[in-house]
């Protein structure tokens, strides 16, 4: 190949490569689990179009089933009304003209909607007619015989010429070439050989792949690595797969010589070897984008480590090597199964020139997976295509079932429209007697009115539909709470946590058992983008989102005059973890030290066993406290305050924050939150976090606003800024007075056990200690009262339980090694509230909600609440969508069952040892979700959001494309607006009529579903 | 002293347990009682129930033994048998037996409780947990039986558990692929359970393990015989080479279920079964040798492909592999007590590590330490290893494939004489080109055809000549009889039950 002609395929590949990263998975190594867009790379398309994008390429379903939906409704969780608006909503015309005598083609969708479109087989119905009271049933009756007098009227003349074998021919080379054109576009040539053959050579590819793929990327779990690894994956895969005979075991003698003579480069190889697959250099990218989407998992993982070079363990990896790799076996395996249908050597590109002189062997193995062939006849066709697998089939024998599959394979199927047309007539009231006076015409217009929905149509107005149930209820709560404006004159606390829609639990119960404290929330980052390393950590960790890289660093130091304790701790702790580290790896490799390891621990390995598996929470606390009392406790200390600035990358961060920039953290984040005056005496910075026990996707429950870490330390670093007079005085100069009688404190929250660790208590001044002690007091409290709250909806968890027995319940559920859902997550997240407190305070919203605090008073200009709808629209949209997409399918956005996981390389979870890559969140996670695009209440006008969306792009994509619901709640009425990208801001005008109940707990008691809002009149009814 | 021997009279019940557990549950599956997160707890508590019953038997009676020595052998009844030898239901309680029984009735009932949250909501709860119980069952059985024979049953339930487990993720073919190999290379093991069974039946009349450790009756030679066949059995259950390849594709089970089967229970039971036969081992040096020998192949074939291992479940069954191997050698070389302690230790320390391997990320902080430099530069060791030296490929040529193409053999043959004999209904031809509506297929078919055509043509014969008399009467009785005799024949299930009576008359 000349060197002009390559220097634009190499800029092509690598511009393919690119474009990869749109359609692959983009999860990182499963330690760093944060939550994403599943889709993130459609995100460039409207929402529906990227879904049917997504669906076409992937093969994945995007929305829930219809028949699911279909279960909303019966069970009230989508009404008629709901229904009757999103058919409003999704834009279809003329909704209101009467189509058909009374009936509007509103009526006959929502008909149509409600009866659904799976049609019995044809055999099914005639089972069901026999056997079943549909027999009886007069107007399917009726329906039958008229389409089944049409049919006969339509069929006749094809019969006579079909028997003939060049019609057959003819008809074969239709189909193949229908087959082959998806080659390169939805298919590969494996696909179009396991349509045919009923054998996947994916499988066998996987199964050579994954071990020397899993070996190449692993990332600590191997002790021996491939001698050639440093040389990429390509030189390291064909160093070993050149000395393997497993090729010769599988029947593949040449392919060992092949591989050994292959060009070092492995574009060289790919470039020889795509042209043997498809002559059309067209179709090349369509060809590789489909090998790719092939092993989702494994070539998102190496295009991941490909694109994020620093993040591995040096390795080399890109992602031509794989798929060269990948191409290569594609075409060395679909040889062999070649050889082994057609008898003798052959390359898929003769294959259409094979079948044509053998049509009649091509329609039975097309004819195999024929929706609507009859059971005797496919079981032949099966028997067949088996046969041939392991030996000679007479081509008679092809032809014998040829002839009588053929006829079937071209007659039309009309069965289904009278089950259609019966089922829409029963749906829309009408009796046998209106029925048998409706015109051929009429019954036309009504089966094309109802099939005017696409699938893909219909599953979006369902979603429109139970989305606006959902939404009408937030809408009609937050109009009802309105005028209950509850936030205390004179707060006795301030505690500030992160927006997570599971703090709202929190906060409800805080302000419930305390009215007095006022709260707020934010991205758990609280404005502190930071490293962070702890006494005990190794290295250092962004607490910050993903997308912005922090420059400085905070440590954690131990206090003044400790250091003898910090020493012999440090080296208590070191020898502890050592062991620890020799007890589980050297009793797996060691061959000396192994079994003697084994020996000492197995006694201990099972009394704990025993402990852990009777009582979790007591065995948790007790070995943590024996860690404790071994290590030593030390006091510790922040290392907080840089003395001057200087110049600090990602990289080499800048050690603290110095006097200005903390000024300036604490002064934006203040003011974002809207606290900037009436300082209560505590103010308490609540980060959270989330511990759990064998649990491979730990960080999925932590804190996304920093990169699924605890927040703790962003709360304590915060804490203590502000507590600072040098910053305090910095921020009277901003204009932002923090008087003196006001102290913060920080405590991180783990909302798996809801337990609370308190951060640097022994600095609070003596003078706060009795407000200290009545806020610990009422944040422990909370804290229990949410941990009852939480066991509503797990089986396993008491019936309303008292306050402490759920605390203990969720403290054993967080230390059980057996417990695959130590807490559910986001799971039922639905909505995100940016706003005043006020808005929502008093409103049981079930830990759906994302509560964002924003005052709107001091922002006309709407800076600041660009700022938060930056940070946290993507934030919220990430979690949501991402919990929307493992919902509705999770076989292929999802990971599957946690129950047969098994950790890959330290990077990912296959199923059992031998699977693709699991991305996506595990069923466990996600089976009570409710799948929901967020939905964004900002408490502003129309116009300033509008002017904010103008001129920010990443919101355009966002919310005009409808990955987000917008809406707008006046800051001064009750008023709100629903932003729709076709029709501009459209008021909403609901009933605002709320259940009331006192407390919490008295609406949610003995209920374990989801829950729709309610007042909370809490002292009002004493009043 | 009186206490024990009532009690362990009683040993029955800790296989049994578990078995009633699956009856029950199996039951309430099969009856639709058991769907819904209702059920759920009844299904895990009977089961960990049955499992915590047979522990708390074992421990009693382990008490009483400490106090006044172990009960041995205990016989509790006839099975059956004829003159040269007898099958019983007997038991054995010897140290060995309590020791390992008590040990695994103590991980089973720890992991059934395990299993009840960990599988909470799966599709497959109740089939886990039936499955589980029926191993928990069979593995006791094995470990206190007194004689072969009922250790054999016990040997087979925890094959089929096996296959049920590794099988869990049915729609998945990797998984029943591989439930399916490691069912078909572990029958290997059972031929060699058998043929020694038989041989004891031959030469010894009895199965019991006493009578067996006292084997100095016959020759060496019969008694090499004897011994190898429990050695296969042993070295396949204990996925020894050349049978290692089935464990390591058995990972596609449950957690909790890998960690009972292959972590931590049934990989030792060929270490059982040869510590049982140690008396009738030791006569024979040179079988000693060759555990020892398979034991050290093994255990480098395990250590080298745990080296290379990536994915934390197939790292730790390499590791189990290798300490089990080492175990065959501590066998072979005599030092059977530091092999029961090794496994009783093992088994303890393997449970735990495989029930924490989705814990993985947090309990590891680096690599584990390369091996040697002249290893790790080797291209061909390497590719070996990660190949596990092409072991499963092999057994799948020589064990999996034979199988397969036997039972299609088979199938060949039923679709192609069976099928035609017995006749399909639905498929019958007409037999006489002028009577259309006679119709039939199969061999039964044709008779039935052919007797009823001759009871025409009587009756025909009958009513002509008889015209009017008590025959015809009679006839016409009989006739309406034989027509409804007909009738029912020709629905296939009568058929079916025709063909089956006329199959038990031969036989």
């Amino acid at each position: 190949m000349s060197a002009e002609h390559e220097q634009p395929i190499r800029e092509r590949l690598a511009h393919w490569v690119e474009h990869l990263t749109h359609v692959l998975p983009a999860q990182a190594p499963i330690r760093d689990f944060v939550h994403h867009n599943t889709l993130h790379g459609f995100q460039h398309l409207p929402f529906t179009e990227a879904l049917a994008a997504a669906q076409a390429l992937t093969g994945a379903t995007t929305y829930w089933p219809e028949s699911r939906f279909r279960d909303c409704l019966a069970s009230g969780r989508i009404s008629v009304d709901d229904l009757s608006a999103a058919l409003l909503d999704h834009g279809v015309a003329d909704l209101d003209r009467p189509l058909l005598r009374a009936f509007s083609r509103r009526d006959i969708l929502l008909a149509s909607l409600m009866v659904g479109v799976e049609v019995p087989e044809a055999s099914r119905q005639g089972w069901l007619q026999r056997e079943t009271p549909l027999g009886d049933d007069l107007i399917f009756a009726h329906f039958f015989r008229l389409t089944a007098e049409a049919a006969v009227a339509s069929r006749g003349p094809e019969e006579n010429a079909e028997n003939s074998a060049s019609a057959w021919q003819q008809q074969a080379l239709t189909r193949w070439e229908a087959l082959r054109a998806r080659v390169g576009k939805t298919w590969t040539w494996r696909s179009l050989l396991e349509h045919l053959s009923d054998e996947d050579v994916l499988e066998r590819v996987r199964s050579i792949l994954q071990r020397h793929l899993a070996a190449h990327l692993d990332l600590g779990v191997a002790a021996w690595r491939n001698p050639a690894q440093g040389q990429g994956f390509f030189a390291a895969w064909r160093a070993s797969a050149g000395l393997d005979l497993a090729w010769e075991m599988d029947e593949l003698p040449n392919v060992r010589d092949e591989i050994l003579h292959l060009p070092p480069s492995p574009i060289d190889v790919l470039l020889e070897e795509l042209p043997r697959l498809l002559p059309d250099e067209g179709q090349w990218y369509g060809y590789l984008e489909r090998l790719s989407l092939e092993i989702p998992g494994w070539s998102g993982m190496f295009l991941w480590r490909d694109r994020n070079p620093g993040r591995g363990d040096g390795t080399p990896v890109a992602m031509l090597d794989y798929l060269t790799v990948r191409v290569l076996l594609e075409r060395l395996l679909t040889d062999d199964l070649l050889r082994r249908l057609t008898g003798g050597p052959m390359s898929v590109n003769d294959l259409g020139d094979y079948y044509a002189t053998h049509p009649a062997e091509f329609l039975v193995r097309d004819a195999l997976r024929l929706p609507g062939l009859p059971e005797d006849l496919q079981s032949r066709a099966a028997h067949l295509v088996d046969l041939s697998r392991n030996g000679h089939v007479d081509a008679d024998a092809w032809r014998h079932l040829a002839a009588a599959i053929a006829p079937l394979t071209t007659s039309s199927r009309a069965s289904g429209t009278a089950w259609q047309l019966a089922a829409l007539s029963r749906q829309l009231g009408l009796t046998l007697a209106d029925v048998e006076t409706l015109s051929a015409d009429e019954l036309a217009v009504l089966g094309d009115c109802a099939n005017t929905l696409l699938p893909l149509q219909r599953s979006q107005i369902w979603l429109l539909a139970y989305e606006r149930h959902c939404r009408e209820q937030l809408f009609s709560a937050l109009t009802a709470n309105h005028s209950r404006q509850r936030t205390p004159a004179t707060p006795s606390a301030q505690v500030v946590m992160c927006m997570d829609d599971r703090e709202e639990g929190t906060r409800r119960h805080l302000e419930e058992i305390a009215p007095a404290v006022a709260t707020y929330g934010a991205a758990g980052f609280f404005g502190v983008p930071i490293y962070w390393q702890g006494l005990d950590d190794p290295g250092k960790t962004a607490l910050c989102p993903v997308v912005v890289q922090p420059t400085q660093l905070v440590r954690e130091w131990g206090a003044v005059g400790t250091e003898l304790i910090q020493g012999r701790h440090a080296a208590r702790r070191e020898r502890r973890l050592q062991w620890r580290e020799r007890f589980y790896q050297a009793t797996r490799r060691r061959s000396v030290a192994g079994p003697v390891l084994t020996a000492l621990g197995g006694l201990p390995a099972l009394t704990a066993l025993a402990a852990v598996t009777l009582a979790p929470g007591w065995f948790g606390e007790t070995a943590r406290r024996w860690r404790e009392k071994y290590d030593g406790r030390v006091a510790t200390r922040l290392g907080l305050t840089a003395d001057r600035a200087s110049p600090a990358t990602p990289d080499e961060p800048q050690l603290g924050l110095t006097d200005g920039e903390q000024v300036a953290c604490v002064d934006a984040f203040l003011r974002m939150i809207g606290l900037t005056s009436n300082f209560a005496p505590l103010v308490l910075m609540f980060g959270h976090g989330s511990g759990s026990q064998n649990n491979p996707h730990l960080s999925a429950y932590d804190c996304g606003a920093c990169s699924g870490k605890h927040g703790g330390p962003n709360a304590r670093v915060f804490a203590a800024m502000a507590n600072r007079p040098e910053v305090r005085a910095g921020l009277a100069a901003g204009g932002l007075i923090i008087p003196d009688s006001c102290w913060f404190i920080a405590a991180e929250h783990n909302t798996c056990d809801d337990g609370v660790a308190w951060y640097d208590l022994e600095a609070v001044p003596e003078s706060f200690q009795p407000a200290l002690d009545t806020l610990l007091g009422q944040i422990g409290e909370a804290c229990r009262a949410h941990a009852v709250e939480r066991c509503r909806r797990l089986a396993s968890a008491p019936v309303r339980p008292l306050p402490w027995k759920a605390r203990q319940h969720m403290l054993g559920r967080a230390n059980d090694i057996s417990q695959a859902r130590p807490e559910l997550g986001h799971a039922t997240n639905a909505a995100a509230f940016i706003g005043r407190r006020d808005i929502s305070r008093g409103l049981f919203l079930d830990r759906r909600v994302f509560l964002i605090s924003y005052d709107p008073a001091g922002d006309d200009d709407g800076r600041i609440v660009e700022g938060i709808l930056l940070a946290a629209g993507p934030v919220g949209a990430g979690i949501a969508l991402e919990y929307y997409f493992s919902t509705v399918d999770n076989e292929r956005f999802g990971c599957g069952s946690k129950i047969t996981h098994n950790i890959t390389g330290l990077f990912g979870v296959m199923e059992g040892a031998d699977s693709d890559l699991r991305t996506g969140l595990p069923w466990q996670m996600v089976e009570i979700h409710e799948p929901m695009r967020l939905l964004v209440v900002v408490e502003q006008t129309p116009e300033v959001l509008t002017a904010i969306l103008k001129r920010q792009p990443p919101l355009q994509e966002l919310i005009n494309n409808e990955w987000i619901v917008l809406a707008a709640k006046s800051p001064s009425t009750a008023a709100i607006e629903l932003f729709c990208t076709r029709r501009g801001w459209l008021p909403w005008s609901g009933k605002a009529v709320l259940p009331q109940v006192g407390r919490s707990v008295d609406w949610f008691a003995g209920e374990s579903e989801a829950l729709a809002p309610a007042l909370l009149l809490g002292d009002e009814r004493a009043d | 002293m009186s206490l024990l021997l009532p009690l362990a009279d009683l040993v029955w019940l800790v296989p049994v347990l578990p078995l009633a557990a699956v009856v029950i549950n199996g039951a309430r599956v099969l009856l639709g009682r058991a769907t819904g997160d209702a059920a759920e707890p009844l299904t895990a508590r009977l089961a960990s129930l049955a499992a915590f019953g047979g522990l708390a038997q074992l421990l009693a009676i382990d008490g009483l033994a400490l106090l006044h020595g172990a009960p041995g052998h205990r016989r509790l009844a006839h099975w059956f048998g004829n003159g040269n030898w007898e099958a019983t239901f007997s038991f054995m309680l010897d140290p060995l037996s309590l020791t390992l029984g008590t040990l695994t009735a103590l991980i089973g009932w720890l992991v059934m409780r395990f299993s009840a949250n960990y599988l909470h909501r799966e599709a497959g709860f109740h089939r886990f947990f039936i499955a589980l119980s029926f191993f928990l069952a069979g593995i006791q059985l094995v470990l206190l039986a007194g004689n072969g024979l009922l250790a054999f049953v016990g040997w087979e339930m925890c094959g089929v558990s096996s296959f049920l487990l590794i099988g869990y993720a049915w729609h998945r073919p990797v998984a029943t692929g591989n439930a399916l190999f490691a069912f078909v290379t572990n029958r290997g093991g059972d031929a060699g359970f058998l043929l020694a069974l038989g041989l004891a039946a031959t030469w010894l009349g009895s199965f019991e393990w006493t009578a067996l450790s006292k084997a100095s009756q016959i020759s060496v030679v019969n008694d090499r015989l004897l011994v190898i066949g429990f050695v296969v059995a042993a070295l396949a259950k204990s996925a020894q080479l050349p049978f290692t390849a089935w464990i390591t594709k058995a990972l596609e089970g449950p957690t909790p279920s890998s960690a009972i089967f292959y972590g931590a229970v049934m990989v030792h039971a060929g270490v059982y079964l040869l510590l049982r036969l140690e008396p009738l081992l030791v006569q024979v040096p040179d079988v000693m040798i060759g555990l020892v020998v398979a034991g050290a192949l093994t255990a480098i074939y395990a250590w080298l492909c745990g080296l290379v291992q990536t994915d934390v479940k197939s790292a730790l069954i390499f590791a189990t592999v290798f300490q089990v191997s080492l175990m065959f050698v501590s066998i072979g070389l005599g030092y059977t007590t530091l092999a029961l302690v090794h496994l009783c230790l093992h088994a303890g320390w393997r449970v735990w590590q495989f029930l924490l391997a989705p814990s993985w990320l947090v309990i590891t902080r680096e690599r584990p330490p390369p091996p040697p430099a002249w290893l790790r530069s080797n291209q061909l060791l390497y590719t070996v290893a990660l190949q596990r030296f092409w072991l499963d490929k092999l057994s799948h040529t020589l064990l999996v494939e034979p199988t397969q193409s036997f039972a299609r053999d088979v199938r060949a043959l039923e679709e192609h004489f069976i099928d035609h004999a017995i006749g399909q209904p639905g498929q019958g031809k007409p037999i006489h080109a002028d009577r259309p509506l006679i119709l039939a297929d199969g061999l039964p078919g044709h008779l039935l055809a052919s007797l009823s055509d001759v009871l025409q043509h009587i009756e025909y014969r009958l009513q002509l000549r008889g015209k009017g008399g008590t025959a015809e009467k009679l006839m016409h009785r009989a006739g309406a009889y034989l027509r409804t005799l007909e009738n029912l024949l020709e629905q296939p299930r009568y058929l079916m039950m025709a063909v089956m009576a006329t199959f038990v008359v031969i036989l």
